[in-house]
C-alpha cells in the first residue's frame, strides 16, 4: 500500500489552496485526487467575473482564477492525479481510488484533507410536482451544458429559485438569446448575492417574484409550461393566485448540498444544519487528522473564502503532520442563538492561534442588527451589522483568550 | 406473416415474449414508448406480492399465488436482483388486529403461509419496530424486485433468442384478416396469426376492436417518493398498516415501507382515478398524502428507532405510474369468445407484477396446444450481464479494471455507474437510445443528485456509441430533447 502524509480529496479551488499551503509550511509528501480530467473544480465552467477581489485584489474570471490556483501548485510540483475518484475513506485513514492506468489502489495516509464540494439540490429533494418531461434542469448542469459543451438547453426559461448560479445563468440565457420569462423565490429575499441581482436581473429587465413558487410543471416530451403561485408565510401556495407561464425549461436554483457520502463512510459526524463536517476552529473533523474544508464543509458565497479557507485546512494539516494533536483536549461547543444557521466552527478549542474566526449564514433578513457572542449565556461580543441577508455569508472575529473564559458553551445570535 | 405480435413490452408484454422465445416461431412486440418498460409496469411499488389478499378463486389469486412461487428461480436465471424480504402488516390496536386475523384466514384460503403475531414474535423478526405496534400478520413469501430490471431482463432474453422489438411503434387498429389479423400502425402494417394484447392501460381499445365481448380500462394513478440509500440499512421487511382507513381509500393494500432491491426505500402509495391513460406527473396531493402519513406513522416504523422523525429531506425523487383498472375487477385473460387467436392479458393491475410470469405461461398455452411449434435447440435461458460495480467487492474491481479500463471511469458519482457499464447498457441486445434508457439499464442519475452530474456525460456517450449529435438525444424519446440548439447561434441553427 501506497504511504502519504497529506491526501487532499477534490483538486477544486479549497483543495489545492490546502496542498500549496501544506507545501510551504514544508510537507513534502502530498497528493491531491482529482475526479475530473481537469484541475479547478467547478470554477471551470464559471465564465463569468467576480472572483478573486479578495485573494487577488482583482476581478477575474472563474476560469481565470482556477488557472491561477492550479499554476501555483504546479509550480510547487505538487502531485495532482486527475480522473481519480476516490471511493472510500477508512475510519484508519485509508483513501481507496481508482483510475484508468493505475486501476484501483489504497492510500495509508496521515493526514486527509476533505475538499469535494457540494452538489445542486434537484427537482426530487424539492418535490416539484407535475409531469416527468425534459426540460427540468439544475442551474449548474445547464451552466456546464452551455460553457463546457456549447449547447443551449433551452429558448425560454423560468428559473426557479434565486441562488446565485441560476441568476448568472439568467444574464447568460439572454446574452445566448434565449428569453428568461422569471424568476420565482419561495422567500421573500433572494438567496444569492446582492450584486448578482442587480447585475444579472435588473440590468436585463429580467422580473423576479418573491414569495412565490412553482406547484406544476407541464408538458408532454419537454417542459410547455410551469404554474407559479404565491406562498402564504407558512410557504404554502395561495389558492386562487397561481398563473401558467409557457417555456420550454424550468431551471432550478435552489440550493447547495455539501457532498459528504466520503465523510459519512468513514463514519465523521455531519452537522444536520449545514450537512457538512462537524469541526473544530482548525477545521479538524471528528476524525483526528481529517480536516474538511470549502463548499463540503459549508456552502460558501464567494470563492475567495472557499480559498482561504481551503489555505487554514492545508496550514492546519501540516500543524498536525509535525505534532498530532492531543486527541480529546477540551473544546467549548459553538450553538447557533436566534437567526443563526450553522455556525462554523462548532467548536472551539482551548488553545491555537490568538483569534478565531467564526461564518454562519442569517435564517432570516435583518437590517441594522447586531450579532452577539453569548459566552455561558451572557452576551459578550457585540458586532453591529447594517444588513444580514441569508445569500451572503457573516463573518466575525474573536480573540481566543476572551472566547477562553466560556466555561461551557459559546452562542451565535443576532438581535434586532 | 408473423406467427404472434405482441402489443406493449411492459411486464406482460415481455414475460410473453420470452414465453414464445423457447419455440420456433416469428414474434414482434410492437412498443408504442421509446423503450421497452415505458408505461404501467415503470412506476409501482416494485413487491412481489404473496398472494394472501385477492379474493380466492379469482385470476388475481391464482396467478398471484402461482408467479410469486416462480420469482426466485426466474429472477436467477435473468440475473435480476430479487429479495423476499417478507411483509409485516402491523396493528396498532384491537380492532387492526382483529382485520389482521381475517387477512390470515384469507391467506390459508388461497394457500400463502402467514403467521399472526404479537408484539413479542414481531420483534424477533424486526427488532426495531415501533413502540405502539401490538401485533401483525407477517408474510415470509413477501418479495422485492426492480420491475424495470426485470422487464429489461425478459426483453434482452427473448431478442437474444430471435424476438424482434419494435419501440416507439404505436399500433393503431387490428382487425381480422385472411389467416389472422391486420395490425397497423403509422409506418407500416404486419399480418399474424395471433396477437397477445398486453396494452396496459390500452388493453380495452384493442379488445373492443376486435370483439363484442367489451370492457373498460379505469386508469389510477399511484404515486411514491424514494429515500436516499444511507436509511435502508435500518429495516428489511416491507411494513404496512392493515388496509383498514388509510388514505388512498380501499384501492390499493394501503401506505407502505418498501426496501427496494437497489438499497433505496419506497414510500406510497396513494391511489386515484386519472383520465389520462399514460398519467404518470406526480401531483402535490399525492405526495403530500405520503408525506403527512408518515410524519403521522413514523413512529411505527423500524427506522424510527434510530431516526426519530420522518426525515422529509431524505426524498431524493418521486414517481407516478398509471394502472390498468378493469370494470370486471380482475384479470381479463385469453381468447374472447368472437376473437379467436386474439388473446388478452388486460387489467393487469397490482398483483400484476408477481402474476405476469404464470399468466404469460397460460396464455402461451393457447398457442402451444394449437399450433405445436417445435422448442428452439438453441434456447438460451439466461443472459450475460456483468455484476454491476456498485456492488462488486474490492477485489472484483480490480479486476474488472484490469479487464476494462473503462471501469475505472466513474460516471454517476451517486449510485457509482462506470464508464464501462454505460457503454454496455447501449450495445445490448434492446439496447439503450436515451438518457433515461441508460439510467433505468445502469442507475445512472438515480441517486441523490439524480443526474446532475452525470447526465451531460451519459449524453455523451450515447452521442459516441449512436453515432449522434448531441441535439437528437432525448430524454424518453420523442420531442423530450435535452438540448435545443448549439450555442451561439440565436436561430437555433442545427449543429454542422
Amino acid at each position: 500500500m501506497m504511504k502519504t502524509d497529506l491526501v487532499v480529496i477534490g483538486g477544486g479551488s479549497a483543495g489545492l489552496s490546502a496542498a500549496i499551503e501544506a507545501r510551504k509550511q514544508g510537507i513534502e509528501d502530498i497528493v491531491v485526487l482529482e475526479r475530473s480530467p481537469y484541475l479547478g473544480g467547478i470554477l471551470r465552467q464559471c465564465i463569468h467575473n467576480g472572483f478573486g477581489v479578495h485573494k487577488y485584489k482583482e476581478d477575474l474570471t472563474g476560469v481565470e482564477f482556477a488557472k491561477r490556483v492550479a499554476d501555483e501548485a504546479l509550480a510547487l510540483n505538487i502531485p495532482c492525479i486527475q480522473n481519480t475518484f476516490a471511493l472510500d475513506i477508512s475510519p484508519e485513514k485509508v483513501v481507496t481510488a481508482m483510475n484508468p492506468e493505475q486501476g484501483l489502489f489504497e492510500i495509508q495516509a496521515k493526514a486527509i484533507v476533505l475538499a469535494m464540494g457540494c452538489r445542486e439540490r434537484s427537482r426530487g429533494a424539492l418535490m416539484i410536482p407535475g409531469a416527468r418531461c425534459a426540460g427540468v434542469i439544475t442551474a449548474g448542469t445547464a451552466q456546464r451544458y452551455l460553457n463546457l459543451e456549447g449547447y443551449l438547453p433551452g429558448k425560454r426559461i423560468v428559473i426557479l429559485g434565486s441562488g446565485d448560479i441560476g441568476l448568472i445563468m439568467a444574464r447568460q440565457f439572454v446574452v445566448e438569446s434565449a428569453k428568461v420569462e422569471r424568476v420565482v423565490e419561495i422567500m421573500p429575499y433572494s438567496s444569492g448575492l446582492a450584486r448578482n441581482i442587480s447585475q444579472c436581473l435588473e440590468d436585463f429587465d429580467i422580473p423576479i417574484s418573491y414569495n412565490s413558487t412553482v406547484i406544476n410543471i407541464k408538458g408532454r416530451g419537454r417542459v410547455e409550461a410551469v404554474t407559479v403561485a404565491q406562498v402564504d408565510e407558512s410557504r404554502r401556495p395561495i389558492p386562487g393566485t397561481e398563473f401558467d407561464i409557457p417555456c420550454d425549461t424550468l431551471l432550478i436554483s435552489a440550493g447547495l448540498i455539501p457532498e459528504n457520502e466520503l465523510a459519512k463512510a468513514a463514519g465523521i459526524q455531519l452537522s444536520d444544519i449545514t450537512k457538512g463536517a462537524v469541526v473544530d476552529d482548525n477545521l479538524m473533523t471528528t476524525l483526528p487528522g481529517v480536516f474538511s474544508c470549502g463548499n463540503v464543509l459549508h456552502v460558501h458565497d464567494l470563492v475567495d473564502h472557499v480559498s482561504a479557507e481551503g489555505t487554514k485546512a492545508g496550514a492546519n494539516a501540516a500543524d498536525y503532520l509535525k505534532a498530532p494533536l492531543e486527541i480529546g483536549a477540551a473544546k467549548i461547543p459553538v450553538e447557533d442563538g436566534f437567526g443563526v444557521n450553522g455556525a462554523v466552527p462548532q467548536f472551539v478549542c482551548r488553545e491555537g492561534e490568538p483569534t478565531v474566526e467564526f461564518m454562519f449564514r442569517p435564517r432570516n433578513k435583518f437590517r441594522n442588527c447586531t450579532v452577539c457572542v453569548d459566552l455561558d449565556g451572557v452576551c459578550t461580543k457585540r458586532f453591529k451589522k447594517l444588513v444580514l441577508t441569508p445569500g451572503e455569508m457573516c463573518s466575525v472575529v474573536l480573540p481566543r483568550a476572551l472566547l477562553n473564559t466560556a466555561r461551557d458553551k459559546i452562542t451565535m445570535r443576532v438581535e434586532v | 406473416m408473423w406467427d404472434a405480435i405482441i402489443i406493449g413490452a411492459g411486464i406482460s408484454g415481455c414475460s410473453m415474449a420470452r414465453e414464445l422465445a423457447r419455440y420456433q416461431l416469428n414474434v414482434l412486440v410492437l412498443e408504442k414508448g421509446h423503450d421497452v418498460c415505458a408505461g404501467t409496469t415503470k412506476g409501482n411499488s416494485a413487491t412481489v406480492h404473496a398472494g394472501y389478499d385477492p379474493e380466492p378463486g379469482s385470476n388475481k389469486a391464482i396467478y398471484n399465488v402461482r408467479g410469486n412461487r416462480m420469482y426466485p428461480a426466474l429472477c436467477e436465471e435473468l440475473k435480476v436482483p430479487f429479495t423476499k424480504n417478507g411483509m409485516i402488516i402491523f396493528a396498532i390496536n384491537d380492532e387492526q388486529m382483529e382485520e389482521v386475523h381475517k387477512l390470515h384466514a384469507m391467506g390459508n384460503r388461497n394457500g400463502v403461509t402467514t403467521k399472526v403475531c404479537d408484539r413479542a414474535a414481531l420483534l424477533e423478526i424486526e427488532p426495531d419496530m415501533g413502540e405502539g405496534v401490538i401485533g401483525g400478520l407477517w408474510v415470509p413469501d413477501s418479495g422485492m424486485v426492480c420491475p424495470y430490471n426485470l422487464v429489461i431482463a425478459l426483453a434482452e432474453n427473448a431478442a437474444r433468442n430471435g424476438v424482434e422489438f419494435r419501440t416507439s411503434t404505436e399500433v393503431l387498429n387490428v382487425e381480422k384478416a385472411e389467416g389472422g389479423w391486420l395490425v397497423k400502425t403509422p409506418t407500416e402494417d404486419f399480418r399474424a396469426k395471433y396477437v397477445f394484447n398486453c396494452a396496459g392501460t390500452y388493453a380495452d381499445k384493442f379488445n373492443n376492436m376486435v370483439s363484442k365481448d367489451t370492457f373498460r380500462i379505469i386508469p389510477r394513478e399511484g404515486q411514491h417518493l424514494i429515500l436516499d440509500r444511507d436509511l435502508a440499512k435500518y429495516t428489511k421487511a416491507t411494513i404496512c398498516q392493515t388496509p383498514e382507513n388509510l388514505p388512498g381509500g380501499g384501492h390499493t393494500k394501503g401506505m407502505g415501507l418498501m426496501p427496494s432491491v437497489d438499497g433505496t426505500i419506497i414510500l406510497g402509495c396513494n391511489a386515484d382515478q386519472v383520465e389520462d391513460p399514460d398519467f404518470s406527473d406526480n401531483t402535490r396531493e399525492g405526495m403530500d398524502k405520503i408525506l403527512d402519513y408518515f410524519d403521522v406513522k413514523w413512529k411505527y416504523m423500524p427506522i424510527s428507532k434510530h431516526i426519530p422523525k420522518f426525515p422529509r429531506d431524505a426524498v431524493i425523487t418521486a414517481y407516478g405510474g398509471s394502472r390498468a383498472h378493469p370494470d370486471r375487477d380482475d384479470f381479463i385473460l385469453g381468447e374472447p369468445e368472437d376473437a379467436p387467436c386474439f388473446i388478452n392479458l388486460a387489467g393487469i393491475e397490482s398483483p400484476g407484477v408477481t402474476a405476469a410470469p404464470a399468466i404469460a405461461e397460460d396464455m402461451a398455452n393457447i398457442l402451444l396446444d394449437r399450433e405445436h411449434p417445435a422448442p428452439k435447440a438453441d434456447y438460451k435461458p439466461g443472459r450475460e450481464l456483468k455484476e454491476p460495480f456498485r456492488t462488486m467487492t474490492t477485489e472484483e474491481r480490480r479486476a474488472a479494471i484490469q479487464a476494462d479500463p473503462d471501469y475505472a471511469k466513474i460516471v454517476c458519482r451517486c449510485e457509482q455507474v462506470t464508464e464501462a457499464e454505460i457503454r454496455d447498457a447501449i450495445r445490448r441486445p434492446v439496447g439503450a437510445r436515451s438518457v433515461s434508457a441508460v439510467k433505468m439499464r445502469t442507475r445512472a442519475g438515480m441517486g441523490r443528485c439524480q443526474g446532475g452530474f452525470c447526465s451531460s456525460k451519459v449524453l455523451q456517450i450515447l452521442c459516441e456509441e449512436l453515432h449522434l449529435d448531441p441535439l437528437e438525444i432525448t430524454q424518453s424519446g420523442g420531442h423530450s430533447n435535452i438540448l435545443v440548439a448549439k450555442a451561439c447561434e440565436p436561430d437555433g441553427g442545427k449543429h454542422s
